[in-house]
């Protein structure tokens, strides 16, 4: 079991993702592909004209989420390496959310683990985001992460 | 059981049981209807999660009716609403996440 000599690049950042790095830091000789997901800043929610965004994280947790999102993946795809960034505060329009790279030696695995990784991330990691309209701003409606099952009250043993 | 509305040293304990001390956070809508992200409570021992979120709930009629869309963590895991609480625990409502 070969060990990664480079790790997975997981960050939230604050100011604009650096995506040339990130696509640099997973491309190795050995990959024969490298695919890419950009999540960006669109101009209408709802039908309404979205001015800009807002972005909070619960950051200790949500980094610990993608992390687990990139364990994921590597058990998931025989895949190379992974870069994932979600940025954080005030975006506008236009500008990257979250990007993510992923390299293998054949595309079918990165291809599939690209998609993996951003389904899961916008199901799991707490991050949200409040959209800001000429008239008002909204939390967006956003997706009921899978909670553990409750356990009943204690049962006496029998 | 007492209650103090002010976010920073809240008790919901007699003095006889064994007390749990945690913190709780807040975020999303849920931070803006409390009107603070942090707080540090006192509660029984192994009171389970709901337990937290009822007291909030009870000062803050506009949170209890998000509980059906809310879920809640332990130490930064997702955590069903019966975990129980022990000292040290850091607890978080979540709102359903939007990021991406």
């Amino acid at each position: 079991m070969a060990k990664l000599l480079q790790p997975d690049l997981l960050a939230l950042v604050r100011d604009p993702i650096d995506q040339a790095a990130l696509i640099h830091h997973v491309h190795a000789a050995e990959d024969g592909a490298v695919v890419t997901f950009d999540g960006c800043v669109r101009n209408h929610s709802h039908g309404r004209r979205t001015l800009y965004l807002d972005y909070e994280a619960y950051e200790s947790m949500a980094l610990g989420k993608i992390r687990e999102i990139a364990e994921q993946m590597h058990e998931k795809f025989p895949i190379h390496l992974v870069a994932i960034a979600h940025r954080l505060g005030r975006l506008e329009i236009g500008e990257t959310s979250v990007f993510i790279a992923v390299s293998s030696a054949h595309r079918p695995a990165a291809f599939e683990a690209c998609r993996f990784a951003i389904d899961t991330l916008k199901r799991t990691v707490p991050i949200w985001k409040k959209e800001y309209f000429e008239d008002g701003a909204v939390w967006a409606d956003g997706e009921m992460p899978p909670a553990p099952l409750e356990t009943r009250a204690a049962k006496p043993a029998s | 059981m007492a209650r103090h509305s002010s976010a920073g040293y809240n008790s919901l304990v007699s003095l006889s049981s064994p007390t749990a001390r945690v913190k709780v956070l807040f975020f999303g809508r849920l931070k803006e209807i409390v009107g603070h992200a942090e707080d540090s409570i006192e509660l029984p021992d192994g009171s389970p999660i709901e337990v937290l979120f009822s007291h909030y709930g009870a000062n803050h009629p506009e949170l209890a009716r998000y509980r059906a869309s809310l879920v809640a963590s332990r130490n930064q895991e997702f955590a069903a609403w019966s975990t129980p609480l022990h000292s040290g625990d850091e607890v978080a409502f979540l709102p359903p996440v939007s990021g991406g």
